[in-house]
């Protein structure tokens, strides 16, 4: 089953801000954390996120979407990064969550990520199927990415 | 090019007094489908409902390590209900595919940029930034993306 973890924690944390650690022990924790996932072969994805001043928010309150553009100055805690993880069970997710190496301040959400097939009796059949077709041309465009680091 | 998370936030209160529409898997298929069709998409996932989740937090100056808090997680007002990572030439094209995404009461997006190694060029330690490429090489190998 998969799981995704989710950092979240105030921006003046994020690396080289004022309540950050050091970028050397911020990088070489993580680091060791990562390697163990990879080790122990259950780390599907990861990801960090670039300042909430280089993105912006969309709402939907009318007619047409509203676009506010960052910093999220009004959000005490923004998302900083994630994995997904390929686990046994919901202990072992635990388990590596326990391990992250966060410090105080930092919160760790960890959620199940559903199977397509969990759907089944509830969306259309028409919508699953093609869901796992678009899944898969997905799969062979990331594998792409990945290849060509750019 | 960037990558830009498209991260999906939502009201679970709301959500959970509102049956699931078959249009809404529709629309949100439509969404994808179009996304596929112009190359853009990297990943999307979607997430269980929160009472299935954990909260992992590190109290402040306590030597006994993690406290772990099993979901529903009743006291956030806005949950992540999924994501998407989008390979984009331009933030103004990140902006353009989140406003076609299909939209439910008490939903919003908020769009980041996905860092990149070079981000952190001169920052990290010499060598972390070669041992990451590694790592995401080798979980990309196991998994058979």
């Amino acid at each position: 089953m998969r799981y995704m973890m989710i950092m979240q924690a105030p921006e003046t944390m994020a690396v080289g801000g004022p309540d950050a650690p050091s970028p050397e022990a911020m990088f070489d924790a993580m680091n060791r954390f990562n390697t163990e996932l990879v080790e122990a072969g259950v780390l599907l994805a990861a990801e960090g996120l670039a300042p909430s001043s280089e993105g912006f928010v969309v709402t939907y309150e009318g007619e047409t979407p509203t676009v506010t553009d960052g910093p999220f100055a009004e959000a005490r805690e923004l998302v900083a990064g994630f994995w997904i993880l390929d686990v046994a069970t919901r202990t072992e997710a635990e388990q590596w969550a326990r391990r992250c190496p966060i410090g105080p301040g930092v919160r760790l959400e960890v959620r199940r990520i559903p199977d397509l097939r969990e759907f089944e009796g509830i969306a259309p059949a028409e919508f699953l199927d093609a869901e796992a077709a678009l899944r898969a041309r997905v799969a062979e465009r990331a594998g792409r990415y990945e290849q060509s680091g750019s | 090019m960037a990558r830009y998370m498209l991260v999906l936030k939502y009201d679970e209160a709301v959500a959970m007094a509102t049956p699931p529409d078959p249009a809404v898997f529709e629309e949100m298929g439509r969404f994808n489908t179009a996304m596929v069709d112009a190359g853009v998409l990297l990943a999307g996932e979607g997430l269980a409902p929160s009472a299935q989740g954990a909260v992992v937090t590190f109290p402040d100056g306590d030597d006994d390590g993690p406290t772990v808090s099993d979901g529903p997680f009743s006291e956030a007002r806005e949950l992540i209900g999924g994501f998407w990572i989008l390979k984009v030439a331009s933030l103004d094209e990140a902006v353009s595919w989140a406003r076609r995404a299909p939209f439910r009461a008490g939903e919003r997006i908020e769009v980041r940029r996905v860092t990149e190694a070079e981000d952190f060029e001169g920052i990290a330690p010499e060598g972390v930034l070669e041992q990451e490429a590694e790592l995401r090489a080798r979980a990309e190998q196991q998994h058979g993306g």
